[in-house]
């Protein structure tokens, strides 16, 4: 049992770095991005090429991931999400999300047409390395490495937030946004800034994903639906919750595994958000 | 120091301010009455740049301003205080002082401004670790023109005071901002609805009507004027 | 809202002339693709009751689609039904099944219920294809007698039942209320109008004739793999083909099907799935700049040049 939840924890932190940049940005520019999981399997491609073509460790190439995920997301926001910004929330959070869900099949499509829909996945020479902490508790190498990466992302992001300027003025804005540009925000920019992060969060995410799981074009949307069931059961905003609810989601999909065996474990977390989004609703 | 000449500012379609003309004077208070509807707030979100006029022109020391977007104003010295205050909620009242002195020059001096400040509203510094939505009234006022205070503004724009304000606290306050007048030559345009006081404050003043300007004159002869007084004042004496 | 005596005729002659085409043009390829096509309408048509009209945008069309489908397979070919009662059973099917999750999920709003049917969906796919992995067929009895024609002639008089259907129920009090709480939900709850009932009204529609849709695929299709049928690509396409066409009109979802059925003809031999970047990449536009779709630029082309 011990071992399940070792697993869970390394697919929540997982799935709380794919989480939280769609979390934030849902948070504080009302975006539902529905393309973040699009961004997550061009991370993941990314670190595959770098490391086929230039036998880049995959840990090592996130920076590299990072940037090139930064251009495209701050393109795409200037190019299209920022265009919606001016329209009141209801119709702001519909239109990104069908804005989001129109780029997901273009770039997942482009994706197949450009790299085919072969399964590929990242795996450097430590893959297979196990830590034998206790006679039956076993911790991958990987695993602890993606737990440091997304500990890592998470605590930088929360200290950015509170702790810069422009984290500040981002929050500020999210509470106030005609106030921030009376304070000489540049809104605009911020917003711009800010979404290019959440591409590069996915991206790193994207780095987990190819190195610990596999990545195909079509592999985004999955993610996605795992994204949004935390962003649904944390809150979204606070990173900490989206992160404890990460790994909360994975132990829980790993102790049910055990119940009702693996086919059914993506079940498991649709029915919980489903229940979750219905308890709220009342 | 501020001037703004013949703008049309429409809401939507709606036609808010017809032809408007008024200048503030360097190291003056200039005062904007009239009735609830008039068309104030506008004109004040107008000049700090939230909303575009589609007529006429605003100048800022002879440099128009009326175009540029709204960080661009507030960085050439504009500073304004909204209506409601609208302060960060949930950031406490040090964060909104902090984010005042946003912009690359603020930051500099913030320092000395968040001591500044504190001496003019000595009760915020025991409230500095607070959320700023919990705060009374009187007291989130005072942050709000304290935040707007952190940029070293050449102008401070001030949009209602006193909306929700007991009188007694609406007191000190104007007389803290004449203060503030009087001792850094801070040039301040106030829109208000409480006449009296307000001229008290004031050096001069214009008066807004249905999205017109229908008078203009000193503070002291406006407060004299028959049309003030039977228009406004009579309302307010008790 | 009138009826326009000339919509009818035009109509009239539209479906006079898609009666005839078979007989005089029709070869093999272009009938499957006419059923294809009614197929994406019927589900372009359900979306857009739900999501054009009534504002509710689902992500889960899928299942009614796939319930319908897998009801009609049971019952007409396992279990021996005829087709004018397996059909309607299919449809019935959906309906229940909306109801089930529909009732809880109605009172979610905008964004939550479009990921709430979304997450319903992709579970029921997953449930459907661990517990029916096989591909299933048209029994061979059936297939002996396979007439592609009564087919197409099925799908044709399901989607002008469909249409016609919409056009009504749009007209009446029905699609006034839908179109108020799509407009502005709460001034239409202190107007009086009843929230959850009308939109109830609009599920009902949109999984009745998702599941008919349904049924007919599976009465078509000679050989399924079950999941495929709650494959997300049933909803979505029927989705971005009623928005590019124009979400909130009649003819929207009429028009955006063909153009997405002659788009993936045109790729069909080249890239293949190039239709679907294409296609999205318009849909993203009409999001952004067109919300009416084609119908709303024809209208402003229409302006421009007449005044």
């Amino acid at each position: 049992m011990a071992q399940i939840i070792v697993y869970g924890v390394i697919t929540g932190a997982f799935y709380g770095l794919a989480a939280v940049g769609l979390s934030l940005v849902f948070g504080v520019m009302r975006h539902m991005n529905i393309a973040h999981g699009s961004f997550l399997m061009i991370g993941g491609f990314a670190a595959y090429w770098l490391f086929h073509l230039l036998k880049l460790d995959p840990f090592v190439s996130i920076p590299l991931v990072m940037a090139i995920l930064f251009a495209i997301g701050a393109a795409l926001y200037k190019g299209l999400f920022s265009h919606l910004d001016k329209l009141p929330e209801g119709l702001k959070i519909n239109n990104s999300m069908l804005v989001g869900f129109g780029l997901t099949w273009v770039i997942d499509n482009l994706a197949i047409m450009f790299w085919t829909s072969d399964v590929r996945a990242v795996t450097p020479s430590y893959t297979g390395k196990v830590w034998h902490v206790l006679p039956g508790l076993r911790l991958p190498v990987v695993g602890l490495v993606i737990i440091g990466i997304a500990s890592l992302v998470i605590f930088s992001l929360y200290l950015i937030l509170t702790r810069t300027y422009f984290g500040k003025s981002v929050r500020a804005t999210a509470q106030d946004r005609d106030a921030g540009n009376l304070m000489g925000i540049n809104v605009e920019r911020t917003y711009l800034i800010f979404f290019a992060l959440s591409a590069a969060l996915a991206g790193v995410a994207g780095v987990v994903a190819a190195v610990n799981y596999s990545v195909y074009p079509t592999v985004g949307f999955e993610w996605l639906l795992k994204a949004i069931i935390i962003l649904v059961l944390a809150g979204f905003g606070k990173i900490g919750k989206v992160f404890a609810a990460g790994v909360l989601l994975g132990i829980i999909e790993g102790v049910s595994v055990y119940f009702v065996g693996a086919t059914y474990r993506e079940v498991v977390g649709l029915v919980i958000f489903i229940l979750v989004l219905l308890r709220r609703s009342t | 120091m501020l001037e703004v000449e013949q703008i049309d500012v429409y809401r939507g379609d709606i036609q808010i301010l017809w032809s408007v003309s008024l200048a503030a004077q360097d190291g003056k208070i200039t005062a904007l009455l009239g009735s609830n509807a008039a068309g104030k707030t506008t004109l004040l979100t107008t000049i700090s740049g939230l909303i575009k006029p589609l007529r006429g022109r605003i100048r800022l020391n002879g440099h128009p301003i009326d175009k540029h977007p709204v960080h661009k104003i507030v960085e050439l010295g504009v500073s304004m205080v909204p209506e409601g205050r609208r302060l960060f909620p949930e950031m406490s009242v040090f964060e909104n002082l902090e984010l005042g002195a946003f912009t690359r020059k603020a930051r500099e001096t913030k320092d000395q401004m968040i001591e500044e400040v504190f001496g003019i509203f000595p009760i915020l510094k025991t409230r500095k670790v607070q959320a700023a939505g919990t705060l009374s009234g009187g007291e989130q006022q005072m942050v709000a023109i304290a935040r707007a205070l952190m940029s070293q503004p050449k102008l401070l724009l001030i949009d209602e005071l006193s909306l929700g304000l007991a009188p007694l606290i609406m007191q000190q306050i104007s007389e803290t901002i004449k203060q503030i007048n009087l001792t850094r030559g801070l040039t301040i345009f106030i829109v208000e609805q409480n006449v009296f006081m307000t001229l008290e404050m004031a050096d001069y003043g214009y008066i807004l009507e249905n999205g017109r300007i229908v008078g203009e004159g000193e503070a002291k002869k406006l407060l004299q004027s028959e049309e003030v007084k039977n228009a406004y004042l009579g309302i307010e004496e008790v | 809202m009138g009826y326009s005596k000339k919509g009818f005729v035009i109509s009239g002659i539209a479906i006079l002339l898609l009666i005839l085409f078979p007989l005089v043009a029709g070869t093999q390829h272009t009938l499957n693709l006419f059923i294809v096509l009614f197929i994406t309408v019927i589900l372009a048509q359900s979306w857009n009751i739900l999501g054009g009209y009534a504002g509710q945008i689902s992500l889960g069309n899928a299942a009614f689609f796939g319930a319908g489908a897998l009801s009609f397979h049971f019952l007409a070919w396992r279990g021996g039904l005829p087709l004018y009662l397996a059909l309607p059973a299919g449809g019935l099917t959906a309906v229940i099944l909306a109801s089930f999750i529909g009732i809880p999920a109605l009172r979610l709003r905008g964004v939550y219920f479009a990921i709430g049917t979304l997450a319903f969906a992709e579970a029921l796919r997953i449930t459907v294809g661990n517990l029916f992995p096989l591909t299933v067929y048209i029994p061979t009895v059936h297939i002996v007698s396979y007439n592609l024609l009564s087919r197409y002639y099925l799908a044709l008089m399901v989607a002008v039942i469909a249409q016609g259907v919409a056009y009504f129920t749009i007209k009446s009090k029905i699609g006034l209320a839908m179109m108020a709480i799509r407009d502005d939900d709460e001034a239409a709850d202190t107007s009086g109008v009843h929230l959850f009932k009308y939109k109830f009204v609009a599920l009902v529609f949109s999984s009745f004739f998702s599941g008919l849709a349904g049924g007919i695929f599976a009465y078509y299709q000679d050989s399924i793999v079950p999941a495929f049928l709650f494959t997300p690509q049933w909803t979505f396409e029927p989705l971005v083909a009623a928005a590019v066409g124009g979400s909130g009109t009649l003819l929207g979802p009429m028009i955006g099907s063909v153009f997405l059925i002659i788009l993936t003809e045109l790729f069909a031999l080249t890239l293949g799935k190039a239709y679907l970047i294409i296609f999205g990449a318009i849909f993203i536009f009409v999001v952004l700049f067109f919300p009416g779709g084609l119908i709303e630029a024809s209208e402003r082309i229409r302006k421009s040049i007449f005044g």
